[in-house]
């Protein structure tokens, strides 16, 4: 069975009286364990939405989001996850370790036991020489790190990581990259979204498209390349969009 | 629980870097200030004056601490969505709320101690030793306190900061004016507005409830009676308005 599933998870953002702008539609999403699963889609086109509805952030407006069975609201179930949102910030009057200590006490962690996971985790993302720095004084690229420590706080089993490689250089992208594969090879189930497709092609199992909400397509990238006879993931991200583009343009009657 | 604590310790330290410390430096300045203009006075009439502006300033600046580190205490996790990483831990949004309003306890209580130990320090100066009456007017502040606190962190979870502000302070001076509102009442015929107006008075914190400081300072005793029950009131009024808070923030999406 899927360690994460939704089914027909749909969110309308309410405005006003009747008003209201479509974050996700109708999505069915199943992601096994141990796999790395890219969500994929342009701006807007509802990644966030999606994993914010997953982890009880926001209230979907029809269907359900499960992660090991369990609905949104199970705090057992958020033992087992971690979460990295996008463009992270964080207590800025913290440094390092007091952050990661801050989190490791919300998931009652034993304080021994914590200060040794913060040391291998500073280690990990490599801000162990920057332990005295307040997060005040982070670049953009080590925010982006200590987030990702502290989504490691709890040694999870499930990583849901919110566009984990925005605002880092080349180098910092591939020790997030191979930090992933690393991950996986611990048995970890992993869901990311990006807009990096480059990223996404090299250490995803599997993707799914969204596009306005709407979940385009699923599947390993060999399989929905050879079906939409696409050579690469770019041709197929942007084949998949045009596709349903027209679609909808046909059905409104719009000319396109 | 533990967690709860957590969230209370992490509200705390963060108010404490913020500017809430000056305030209790112009409530010191003015305290000092006034106990200097008030110097031709005799002796007695100068301890009451010093007593008078002390606990006002207590009151008004331990309100308005209240109502700021309220109003922030939510809204600053909200706009910098260092929310986002609090309720997908495994905590309860009711750990959240209620580790944010004993956070905010512990800055009322801190600033209020503060405070007093100042206040205390004035009268020791004047060579007046604080009795127990000056305790129970000091006391009754702090329950006061507490329950605005708990109000304006209530209104938080379902208004915006502008609304929550211009809501708490008029809350604020609506609840003194009690005393008024219930002499009005008495003297209104119509029965439906009279009604209608006893409605609005129960529902309304009856803040002036709390304040004993007239009659402290002139010397009339307040029974240990009254002080208990008007605790207990202002108990029972933060327990309903922290469930209103558990409610509405079950629900809200950030
Ligand atoms: N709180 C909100 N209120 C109203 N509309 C919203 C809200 N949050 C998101 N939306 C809308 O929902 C849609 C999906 O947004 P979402 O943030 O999920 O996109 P995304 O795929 O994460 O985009 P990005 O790549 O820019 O992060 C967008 O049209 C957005 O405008
Ligand atoms: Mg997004």
């Amino acid at each position: 069975m899927a360690i994460i599933q939704t089914d027909k998870l749909t969110k309308h953002y309410v405005l006003g009286r009747k008003k209201f702008v479509v974050g996700l539609e109708n999505v069915d999403l199943e992601i096994n364990e141990g796999e790395i699963f890219g969500i994929l889609g342009p701006n807007g086109s509802g990644k966030t939405t999606c994993l914010k509805l997953l982890l009880g952030i926001l209230f979907p407006t029809s269907g359900e989001a499960r992660i090991m069975g369990r609905l949104p609201d199970d705090i057992e179930m958020k033992q087992y996850v971690g979460f990295l949102p996008e463009n992270p910030y964080y207590y800025d009057y913290l440094n390092g370790p007091e952050l990661l200590l801050f989190y490791a006490r919300l998931f009652s962690i034993r304080p021994d036991v914590a200060k040794k996971r913060i040391d291998e985790l500073l280690e990990l993302v490599e801000l162990n020489n920057a332990r005295r720095l307040t997060l005040r004084h982070y670049s953009k690229g080590m925010l982006e790190r200590i987030g990702l420590a502290a989504s490691l706080i709890n040694d999870p089993k499930i990583l849901i990581l919110d566009e984990p490689t925005t605002g880092l250089d080349p180098i910092g992208c591939r020790d997030t990259r191979n930090l992933l594969i690393k991950l996986k090879q611990q048995g970890k189930t992993i869901l990311l979204s990006s807009h990096f497709l480059s990223e996404v092609e090299r250490v995803c199992e599997r993707i799914a498209i969204f596009h306005r909400g709407h979940l385009l397509a699923t599947g390993t990238l060999d399989a929905l390349n050879k079906q939409y006879q696409a050579e690469n993931l770019e041709d197929l991200f942007v084949k998949t969009i045009y596709a349903f583009d027209n679609q909808e343009a046909v059905k409104t009657g719009e000319p396109k | 629980m533990k967690k709860m604590w957590t969230i209370a310790v992490n509200t705390f330290r963060e108010s404490m870097r913020k500017k809430t410390l000056y305030i209790i430096l112009i409530f010191a300045l003015i305290v000092i200030g006034a106990s200097k203009l008030f110097s031709f006075l005799t002796a007695e009439e100068e301890l009451k004056m010093i007593k008078d502006v002390s606990f006002s300033a207590i009151e008004f600046f331990g309100a308005l601490i209240a109502i700021f580190a309220s109003i922030t205490a939510i809204s600053t996790e909200i706009e910098r969505r260092t929310i986002y990483t609090l309720l997908t831990k495994p905590i309860r949004r009711s750990d959240f709320v209620l580790g944010k309003f004993f956070g905010v306890s512990l800055i009322i209580f801190v600033n209020f101690i503060l405070t007093t130990l100042f206040f205390i320090g004035l009268l020791l100066f004047k060579k007046s030793i604080p009795d127990i009456e000056v305790f129970k007017t000091l006391l009754l502040i702090f329950f006061e306190l507490i329950l605005i606190g708990g109000i304006t962190l209530a209104l938080g979870t379902f208004t915006t900061d502008a609304f929550n502000i211009i809501c708490s302070f008029f809350l604020y001076i609506v609840g003194h004016l009690t005393s008024y509102g219930k002499e009005m009442i008495e003297r209104t015929e119509n029965i439906v507005v009279a009604g209608l107006a006893d409605m609005l008075y129960t529902l309304v914190p009856n803040y002036e409830n709390f304040n004993i400081r007239d009659k402290i300072v002139v010397g009339i005793s307040v029974s240990w009676g009254y002080v208990g029950y008007t605790i207990l009131y202002g108990i029972l009024y933060t327990c309903i308005v922290l469930l209103i808070a558990l409610y509405f923030f079950q629900k809200r999406e950030i």
